[in-house]
């Protein structure tokens, strides 16, 4: 059966999959559905969702949340992926070159890990983005600087463990190089976690974003859905639709991620396909 | 060499190794520190209202800033090595014992949360797995990334409005009652009392990676070889789950468990900034912003000690679990 | 016989009805001290914390009925010379520091030339004047002054000019004496423990010198980093006091709803606080005056107050607040307007030769905000889109405190910075540091960082702080305030209304005009 038969078959991702669809479409489709700057001030402050002409509401200033996020969804979703992308990339490399070969390379890379796991993660993003001042950039980074570690711990320990197995000894009796049974031996029966731990990763790229705007640490000039929760937590019990609403649309797409990621894992993992 | 010499060894070697980690994740810090911009008497004078460049310049050679960076680093160093984690300038008191005194607190939340998010995540992780795609697997995973997803201080929110407000069953915020100033069993009971909300909004948070995690862990271990060998050889469903899938399932889930663990320290900023819970999260994050450089690098030095320590306890475990798992 | 048995019965009377019996000893206050403040020695900071606990610790010579005249404390009585060269102060008798030692003139004299002159923030230019003082008993101390200084009598409260213990700071290093962790006062309460990051308690003075108070057993300062759950610990009656702000007045527009807490801007008449911006007037585009002047012209002062402040605020008139119409310093000027004048903004810049380019942009620049709170990143917000409208482009940056200051303040790296000051009870005090040439000092911070030059108006607000005349310094300040409407190195936005958040049963805590920062001896709890 081939890949996407499988992938179509749970119910659940395609259901992921269209949410993250309609997501990427807004993200894309802002400046059509929403052509004013999201910043700017259009109407009446604190208008509740459905009066004067706004859709989700205004906040404090006037400005429409639901511009703000169509708009976000871009910032929002690139943050997520980019950070996340470089963190696994990065993990899955360092973590499995560490775990395949031991010795001192592993010895290497494993303490290079704890360094970087010694200062507390979101302290240490905090610290990152404080040193080099709030912007988009700064948090990408701190957040993929933060993200990496966990992964090639991760990735670490599936590869020492797998390295010894018997179907990894025959490869070597066959005399297959090593890059190759990293990539097509190994690798393949450890995507598991990793595509869950990443899936959740972006999540938590997202939430961190979210997390350093609300201790004040956000980005102040581009529009994102940390920014709009946290321009709107101060108002939290007077105005609830100001911070609800981005929330809502972290959650979705944050569940829309992880379903699709869960499809591909159950669709990657052949004898899964049984069950 | 024997199994259990062999462990001794490594144990031994990873010990030795710690030292010039933890050194160099000192010296790490040190400089990153430094690159933020303003020193600890920008701060001072900022919250004093005003000071004469000439006060500034006392205190700068009084906290010993006017020092090059290198000769400032071998200070810090030197005291470390005799134990002495140096003074914060700005509370006037050592650092050593400003951490002792937001440590029992944050221990008391942290392995709290890790304890229920775990216990749980490993249950709710199990249900799933065991129910694969039902309506149950479906909820449970739902459930758990929806409490992942949720900002944090949203959920402490919250449960501060509705548990402590409407209902009235807890206090909003603080580690205890201040106009009571309890004593003895009433003061544990007291605080318990405090710590129930904290634990419940930081668990939901990290039940989602547990629960996530051991259920594809699980799905993946079924799907593995040796089930198919152990059901042609006749053992009973219940038996393999429990004592064969169960035990390799758990690897990562420990792993991640450890990472967390190792985290331990930082606290969580968010949930004891929402719950005015005095834990070492919070102090971390105040002497960034206050640049109180020697209280900072004193909780990233006791923070860097127990990540190795975690770090190599988590990895003898594993060989524990898996003989087949080297070590050394 | 008559007579006296009617007289007697009279006051007896009188006796059954006096309100002693309603104040009530006893109870616990608990009130946020937010952010913790960095230390308790208020001799050696005026950071605002530092004035909620310390004023209950320690005394000053003098306290501020709610009109602001001067009420005694420590000192039950003072006169001024005619010539206003010397100023004699009669202390309370029977006073004790809370380690048992009497306090005596000495203390004053120490504390005032010893401490608050060489090391108080404020201290120095407020007693600027003090040449000596004379101590001829332990009750009376003699102020001798070089010039007049009227406005030295004002900054005498517990908060501003606290008084300190000479015998257990006389040769040592006043900056590192064991007084600023373990403070030893005269006041009401007593300091019994600091729980950094959670709270300070302070016990009743039983040998307190005024008969019959403090009412509450105790003082609990309580932190509470967050704001949303601050709110929540007032609504469920954890604390009972919330001053400055510590409720965002968004959740005060929701609590004074509720009849078991009360609001109230009073207490703050000393502090008088100003939302403003300084501009570096040495760079373009804020070197030139008609820009500065069009920005004044197109912030829309009520909106900020409506809908960031939601409602508390006044928009500013002048260089100077009009807190200051009591002691009639106070006139209203041109170029504060409270709403919009978007086409006389955009005829200035037209005039200024700032011509729009192809995008309709004039001149860009980076607005710096201070990082104290969420309504200043609001401000920021709205500023941007207000200046983006007559083609200035602004690019907001926010900083943690550290790095505010040094960019600003030492490095001068900014074009504009939003920023509050508080104006204080006197403008030699808080407003003359804004704009004399003497206060241009690199590496200061909240100082004249506009780094703004004007030798008339340098001699006009000397005259202000040495002239006793009262006309004559209504006319002094009167031509400052013109001087400086047209120049506008600082843009005043809106004077802010701190608030007082109350639980209703805490009685009599404000009821002088130090407010929050006074020492709630009268203060008790209702049950």
């Amino acid at each position: 059966m081939s890949f996407w038969r499988r992938f179509a078959r749970n119910r659940s991702a395609l259901l992921g999959l269209a949410i993250l669809a309609v997501v990427i479409l807004i993200a894309l489709g802002a400046s059509l559905l929403f052509p004013e700057d999201p910043f700017r001030l259009v109407g009446r402050p604190m208008s509740a969702p459905g009066s004067n002409d706004f859709l989700l509401g205004s906040d404090t200033l006037g400005r429409d949340v639901a511009a703000g996020i169509a708009h976000g969804a871009r910032v929002s979703l690139l943050i997520g992926l980019l950070a996340t992308t470089v963190a696994v990339a990065l993990g899955v490399v360092l973590g499995g070159i560490a775990g395949y070969f031991g010795g001192w390379i592993d010895d290497l890379v494993m303490r290079v890990t704890e360094m970087f796991q010694t200062i507390p993660s979101f302290l240490f993003a905090i610290l990152l983005v404080a040193i080099m001042k709030p912007s988009i950039q700064s948090i990408v980074i701190a957040i993929s600087v933060v993200s990496w570690p966990a992964v090639a711990r991760l990735v670490r320990g599936e590869f020492t463990a797998l390295r010894n197995r018997e179907f990894v000894q025959a490869c070597h009796i066959v005399g297959m190089g090593d890059l190759r049974i990293m990539l097509r031996e190994i690798l393949p029966n450890c995507l598991s976690p990793i595509i869950v731990t990443g899936s959740l990763m972006v999540a938590t790229a997202i939430l961190i974003e979210s997390g350093l705007s609300f201790l004040g640490l956000g980005d102040p000039n581009v529009i994102s859905w940390g920014f709009q929760i946290g321009a709107g937590r101060t108002v939290l019990r007077s105005a609830w639709w100001v911070c609800t609403f981005p929330g809502i649309a972290i959650l979705l797409t944050v569940l829309a991620i992880n379903l699709v990621g869960e499809g591909l894992n159950d669709a990657l993992n052949p004898r899964l396909r049984e069950r | 060499m024997t199994l259990a010499a062999r462990r001794v060894r490594y144990v031994l070697k990873r010990l030795l190794q710690a030292v010039p980690v933890v050194l160099a994740i000192v010296v790490v810090n040190f400089f990153l520190l430094q690159l933020a911009e303003g020193d600890a008497v920008d701060v001072l004078a900022g919250e004093a209202g005003s000071a004469t460049p000439e006060y500034m310049a006392q205190l700068r050679e009084k906290f010993g800033l006017d020092q090059p960076l290198v000769v400032q680093l071998a200070v810090y160093v030197k005291n470390m090595l005799m134990l002495d984690l140096g003074y914060s300038f700005r509370h006037d008191m050592p650092v050593a014992q400003l951490v002792l005194d937001r440590l029992v607190p944050t221990l008391l939340l942290m392995v709290c949360t890790i304890l229920v998010a775990v216990g749980l995540g490993i249950v709710l992780g199990l249900l799933a797995a065991s129910g694969l795609n039902t309506w149950r697997d479906n909820l449970i995973s739902v459930f758990a990334l929806v409490s992942y997803a949720t900002p944090l201080f949203w959920v402490g929110l919250m449960m501060i409005v509705v548990f402590s407000l409407n209902l009235g069953w807890f206090p909003t915020s603080g580690m205890e009652n201040v106009a009571m100033f309890h004593e003895g069993w009433d003061r544990v009971k007291d605080i318990a009392h405090h710590l129930v909300m904290p634990v419940i909004t930081l668990s939901l948070f990290y039940l989602a990676l547990y629960t996530r995690l051991m259920r594809a862990s699980m799905l993946e271990q079924a799907g593995m070889d040796y089930v198919t060998t152990a059901r042609a050889k006749g053992l009973t469903e219940r038996r393999i789950v429990f004592v064969h899938i169960l035990r390799n399932a758990l690897l990562p889930v420990l792993t991640m468990a450890g990472v967390q663990i190792g985290a331990l320290i930082g606290g969580s900023v968010i949930v004891e900034s929402v719950f005015a819970w005095p834990g070492l999260g919070m102090l971390a994050f105040e002497a960034l912003f206050a640049r109180d450089l020697n209280l900072l690098l004193g909780i990233f030095l006791l923070s860097a000690l127990l990540v190795v320590a975690i770090n190599l306890v988590i990895d003898l475990l594993y060989s524990f679990l898996d003989p087949r798992i080297e070590v050394g | 016989m008559l007579a006296r048995i009617v007289t007697a019965a009279t006051f007896l009377l009188s006796l059954a009805s006096t309100p002693l019996l309603a104040q009530q000893a006893g109870g616990t206050l608990v009130l946020i001290a937010q952010p913790e403040p960095p230390t308790l020695a208020s001799y050696l900071s005026t950071s605002g914390p530092i004035g909620l606990v310390a004023p209950k610790i320690y005394n000053g010579l003098l306290d501020y009925d709610l009109d602001l005249n001067p009420i005694g404390e420590l000192a039950r009585d003072h006169q001024i010379s005619d010539d206003g060269l010397t100023v004699t102060f009669q202390l309370e008798e029977g006073v004790l520091w809370h380690d048992g030692e009497p306090f005596t003139s000495e203390d004053v004299r120490f504390t005032i030339m010893e401490v608050l002159k060489q090391f108080h923030p404020r201290g120095p230019s407020s007693f600027r004047e003090v040449s000596s003082i004379d101590t001829p008993d332990p009750l009376t101390a003699v102020f001798n002054l070089e010039r007049p200084a009227p406005y030295m009598i004002r900054a005498l409260s517990a908060y501003e000019s606290p008084m300190v213990p000479k015998h257990l700071l006389e040769g040592k290093d006043i900056r590192e004496a064991d007084l600023a962790s373990n403070p030893v006062g005269t006041g009401p309460f007593r300091f019994v423990e600091w729980k950094k990051g959670q709270y300070i308690r302070l016990d009743r003075n039983e040998d307190y010198w005024k008969e019959g108070y403090p009412l509450l057993d105790r003082i609990v300062a309580r932190v509470i980093p967050d704001a949303s759950t601050r709110t929540a610990a007032m609504e469920n009656g954890e604390v009972h006091y919330g001053a400055f702000g510590a409720i965002p007045n968004v959740d005060v527009v929701r609590l004074r709803e509720d009849e078991s807490i009360g609001v109230t801007t009073d207490g703050y008449a000393m502090i008088n606080p100003m939302a403003l911006l300084e501009f570096d007037t040495t760079r373009p585009p804020f070197d030139s005056e008609a820009v500065r002047q069009a920005v004044s012209l197109v912030v829309d002062r009520q909106f900020l107050i409506d809908n960031i402040w939601f409602g508390y605020g006044k928009p500013a008139t002048s260089a100077l607040s009009s807190n200051y119409e009591p002691l009639g310093l106070y006139v209203a000027t041109d170029n504060y307007p409270a709403t919009p004048n978007v086409e006389a903004a955009v005829a200035l810049l037209d005039e200024a030769g700032l011509a729009a380019d192809a995008d309709g942009v004039r001149a860009s620049a980076v607005l710096d905000l201070i990082p104290y709170g969420e309504e200043w990143r609001r401000a920021g917000e709205y500023m941007k889109q207000a200046l983006g409208d007559v083609g200035i482009e602004l690019e907001l940056r926010y900083e943690d405190v550290p790095t505010w200051l040094k960019r600003v303040y030492t490095d001068y790296d900014f074009a504009i910075n939003m920023n509050y000051f508080y104006q204080l009870p006197d403008p030699v005090i808080g407003v003359h540091r804004h704009y004399s040439s003497d206060q241009i000092r690199q590496g200061t911070p909240f100082v004249n960082a506009s780094r703004y030059s004007n030798p008339e108006l340098d001699e006009l607000l000397v005259a202000g702080s040495i002239t006793e005349d009262e006309q004559e310094r209504a006319g002094i300040y009167e031509r400052v305030q013109g001087i400086l409407a047209e120049d506008l190195p600082v843009v005043n936005l809106f004077e802010m209304q701190f608030l007082t958040v109350y639980n209703e049963k805490l009685k009599d805590h404000t009821v002088t005009a130090t407010g929050p920062y006074s020492s709630f001896d009268r203060a008790y709890l209702e049950e």
